[in-house]
């Protein structure tokens, strides 16, 4: 289960119309990546699938149940981690289960579970202070896991990273989600990471944020980054966004002119 | 934060809090003397904040009247006859002021006449009484005539400075260790007569009884003078200097009075210090222990700051420890607050030496 | 290197320390030998170095001298340390829920606000002359939670307000009811601003206990000793309980810093 579906969702702050009648739907156990140019509204997407905003107009539910307050069942990574400072890692994982009163001796074996699945044995009663970006980031992926979330909803989690971490975490991600099957939500700004990680890339259209196309990614994974059909998908991403940027960039010059 | 921490801050807190409570426990049981101004010694009797206090008078009288205390001691019955306040004059005004010895005549010869008024005018059957009472309440702040009454009963007016019971104070003040032993030494006296001597002189009252039976304008100062009077605040026992003031003896004799900056001062310390010592005081009114205690220890003795000398007694007796109504000895003291104008005050003393013939310990 | 830097520090520290002592010294010395004196001071009335140590040691221990009995300096110290103890416990079992409410409920924040505006501009020492008349005991104590009181409130408001909005958040979306949200975010986010709010506190309570016991008289109490030793003219005295206020108000700064770092091991 997890099956996200947004009917004619629309976002209006202060009048400023930030997502204009969106249509999508997560299928279950689907990896959908959201792209687009700053200012797309894909973090306010996100957010409205948690519960933590709400649309103007539209509808968004999670199994056919409306989302309204914040969503429990989902899990959600940020981008600069948004670990408990206070809490050692194990603390951060355990802080869903111990929200809903799961007892001790359940929590320790659930915290070891998703320990050892992000690799994160050894850093258990590390606090964040002492934990680098790409460990954070573990964490606060165990995290959202070990809330037995339907839907993951990930905004830019590798966005703080350094290339080379980012590549080794997104393999990791695929790791980890191709064992604990959920369905996946994943903002990017990246054409390449969206590739690499998505069944499907949504690529949105700037000011107001709108679906302007929807690509199926038909590689088989394990990809390969620089392989034939992902350059050639890319291309072809990058096309849809490169005009959808150039748009965003006009749009910005003639704020300041 | 972990169990362990949240164990420690118990602990912490706990331990803190077990401190305060053996805080309350303290050796021997002394009797506690507080600090406070006389109308807080007053008003805390009348709420039971204190058990007691001793003063000076018009506070006992006010606090009797009021129906807040009763007299357990008079001062009379811890010291027959003991000196009390005293006219003091400052040196540092004494050297720079050519006809000194003139004025300080005149000012004992006021003190005199002062005296022998109010001795007069005490007995009811006084025409002049009414105005002393009158007199009494306006210096000692007193709104009832009966507590005014009942202030100058036990205070001895004199004009004779008191030499053996300053020598007996002195003594007193070396084996309580009030004194600061390294100024002792620096002060040179060899033991508490010398003290006493060098401290005061009769000749000023020996002049002004030679001189009683004179007309005050007949003997005036030539030049009229300004000398800056300090006085304690509401003290019945400067009532001499107060009737002088406001007969206009003073101006007669040539002295023209102003107060002193500070004046009226909360107690006889203040004034040695911050009138005598930084020479704002020119004359003033004070009890003899603190002009005893500050001589040797304020002074700066390469410029004898605080260095006074006494011309004339003010009072003998006059202050009362008055103590609440379930208080029936100074040992029912014990563990209890007392307040009292502050250390080194005659009744500082006067209450050591109390709770000395009693076998009683005090804490200040 | 950095023991090196740290142990030329330390020796700085310890020579700047001698050097005052020194310079206090010759300045009294020139002063009584009428040599040279600040103007508008008395720096002839000051007790050297020498006499204020003299005098600290003197008066370190209970005193009986006849029917006398004064307290040693541990005891004054004692007494001022429990009474700041006991109005900051006061002031922090207080002072934390109350800034909690107003970090996190518009509504309290909009009903203290305009009261903890204005009194806490009053500084405790404006709240001694009410203290002595309103209260029949604890005057000193009451001073003391006034001043410590107020910062730790602040800190409070502000450790809860500047708890980053994203965690709450990620508070929420991993399950946390409001209630959670404030016993499990709020209040260890915000403990190392209630930590300073404390230390801050302690130290205007610590300048406010000496100040009480000045006017709030009690027989014990390092503010008591000082004002007591200054109306006997015992400025040796004077001075070195002086001395022991600055020392025990640092002694008490590090420990609460130290206390800090054994609690809040997440801050870098």
């Amino acid at each position: 289960m997890g099956r996200l579906v947004l009917k004619g969702v629309s976002r209006k702050f202060n009048g400023y119309l930030a997502v204009s009648d969106v249509n999508l739907e997560v299928a279950d156990g689907e990896f959908v990546c959201l792209l687009g140019p700053s200012g797309c509204g894909k973090t306010t997407l996100l957010r409205m699938a948690a519960g933590l905003d709400a649309p103007t107009e539209g509808e968004l539910f999670l199994d056919d149940k409306k989302i309204e307050g914040v969503n429990k069942e989902v899990g959600f990574v940020f981008q600069e981690y948004v670990l408990f400072p206070w809490r050692t890692a194990k603390g951060n994982i355990e802080f869903g289960p111990e929200m809903k009163g799961v007892q001790k001796d359940e929590r320790e074996r659930i915290s070891q579970h998703y320990i050892d699945l992000v690799g994160l044995k050894g850093f258990e009663n590390h606090y964040p202070h002492e934990l680098s970006g790409g460990m954070k980031q573990r964490v606060g992926i165990a995290r959202a896991y070990a809330n037995t979330p339907k839907l993951l909803l990930m905004d830019e989690p590798f966005g703080a990273l350094d290339a080379q971490t980012r590549n080794l975490m997104q393999g990791e991600l695929l790791r980890i989600w191709e064992k604990e099957h959920i369905s996946a939500l994943f903002v990017t700004h990246s054409v390449d990471e969206a590739v690499y990680l998505a069944d499907r890339v949504v690529v949105l259209s700037a000011g107001p944020g709108a679906v302007k196309e929807i690509f199926d990614v038909n590689i088989p994974r394990p990809r390969v980054r620089t392989s034939p059909e992902a350059n050639a998908l890319r291309n072809e991403i990058l096309k849809c966004l490169g005009a959808e940027i150039q748009r965003a960039a006009g749009s910005e010059r003639e704020i300041h002119r | 934060m972990n169990n362990i921490s949240k164990t420690l801050i118990v602990v912490i807190v706990t331990a803190l809090f077990a401190g305060c409570i053996e805080q309350q426990k303290t050796p021997d049981q002394p009797i506690n003397l507080v600090k406070m101004s006389g109308q807080d010694m007053i008003q805390r009797l009348g709420t039971g904040e204190i058990a007691g206090f001793i003063g000076w008078e018009p506070y006992p009288a006010i606090a009797i009247t009021k129906g807040y205390g009763k007299p357990l001691f008079y001062s009379a019955d811890i010291w027959k006859g003991h000196p009390c306040c005293v006219v003091a004059y400052d040196y540092h005004w004494y050297n720079n002021t050519r006809n000194a010895d003139d004025i300080l005549n005149r000012m004992a010869l006021v003190q005199l006449k002062s005296v022998e008024y109010i001795n007069n005018a005490k007995e009811s059957g006084s025409p002049d009484h009414a105005d002393l009472i009158n007199y009494s309440m306006a210096f000692g702040g007193m709104t009832n005539s009966s507590a005014a009454e009942l202030s100058l009963k036990d205070v001895q007016f004199v004009y004779s400075p008191n030499i053996p019971g300053t020598e007996t104070f002195i003594s007193k003040i070396m084996d309580f260790k009030i004194f600061d032993s390294n100024k002792w030494n620096q002060s040179g006296y060899k033991n508490a007569s010398d003290y006493a001597n060098h401290l005061i002189t009769n000749r000023y009252v020996d002049w002004a009884v030679k001189n009683r039976e004179n007309n005050l304008s007949s003997i005036a100062l030539k030049e009229t003078v300004t000398i800056r009077y300090g006085y304690l605040l509401n003290d019945i026992h400067e009532l001499p200097f107060y009737v002088g003031w406001q007969k206009g003896w003073f101006r007669a004799v040539g002295i023209n009075i102003t107060m002193a900056p500070g004046t009226p001062f909360e107690n006889g310390a203040f004034e040695m210090q911050k009138g005598f010592k930084t020479n704002s005081v020119d004359i003033g009114s004070l009890g003899i222990p603190p002009v005893i205690i500050h001589r040797i220890n304020s002074n700066d003795f390469s410029v004898d700051d605080a260095r006074v000398g006494v011309i004339s007694g003010m009072n003998n007796e006059g202050s009362i420890i008055v103590v609440a109504g379930n208080i029936t000895s100074l040992a029912d003291l014990k563990g209890k607050t007392v307040g009292y104008p502050g250390p080194g005050t005659i009744q500082h003393v006067l209450f050591l030496m109390a709770a000395d013939n009693a076998g009683l310990k005090v804490s200040y | 290197m950095k023991n090196n830097t740290e142990r030329k520090g330390l020796v700085i520290n310890i020579l700047s320390l001698i050097s005052f002592v020194i310079l206090w010294h010759i300045l009294v010395l020139l002063a009584r030998e009428q040599i040279f004196n600040i103007p508008f001071m008395k720096m002839k009335d000051l007790p050297t170095p020498l006499e204020t140590w003299y005098a600290l040691v003197g008066s370190m221990f209970t005193h009986t001298y006849g029917p006398g009995f004064t307290y040693g300096i541990f005891d004054h110290i004692k007494a001022s340390l429990v009474r700041v103890v006991q109005g900051g416990v006061l002031a922090f079992i207080i002072g934390v829920p109350v800034g909690i409410g107003i970090g996190y409920s518009r509504l309290i924040h909009n009903i203290l606000n305009p009261i903890i505006e204005i009194v806490r501009n009053m500084p405790p020492m404006a709240w001694i002359p009410l203290a002595i008349f309103i209260l029949v005991t604890g005057g000193s104590i009451f001073i003391v939670f006034i001043g410590v009181v107020f910062p730790i409130i602040l800190n409070t408001i502000y450790g809860v307000r500047s708890t980053d909005a994203r965690i709450i958040d990620a508070a929420r979306t991993l399950g946390a009811s409001e209630a959670q949200i404030v016993a499990k975010v709020l209040i260890p986010s915000a403990f190392p601003s209630i930590i300073a709010g404390l230390r801050i506190g302690f130290g205007v309570g610590w300048m406010a206990i000496v100040a009480a016991e000045m006017v709030i008289q009690s027989p014990v109490g390092l503010g008591y000793f000082i004002w007591n030793m200054g109306d006997l003219g015992r400025y040796a005295e004077m001075v070195a309980g002086m001395i022991v206020i600055g020392v025990v108000g640092y002694i008490m700064n590090i420990s609460i810093l130290l206390v800090q770092k054994r609690f809040v091991k997440w801050v870098d």
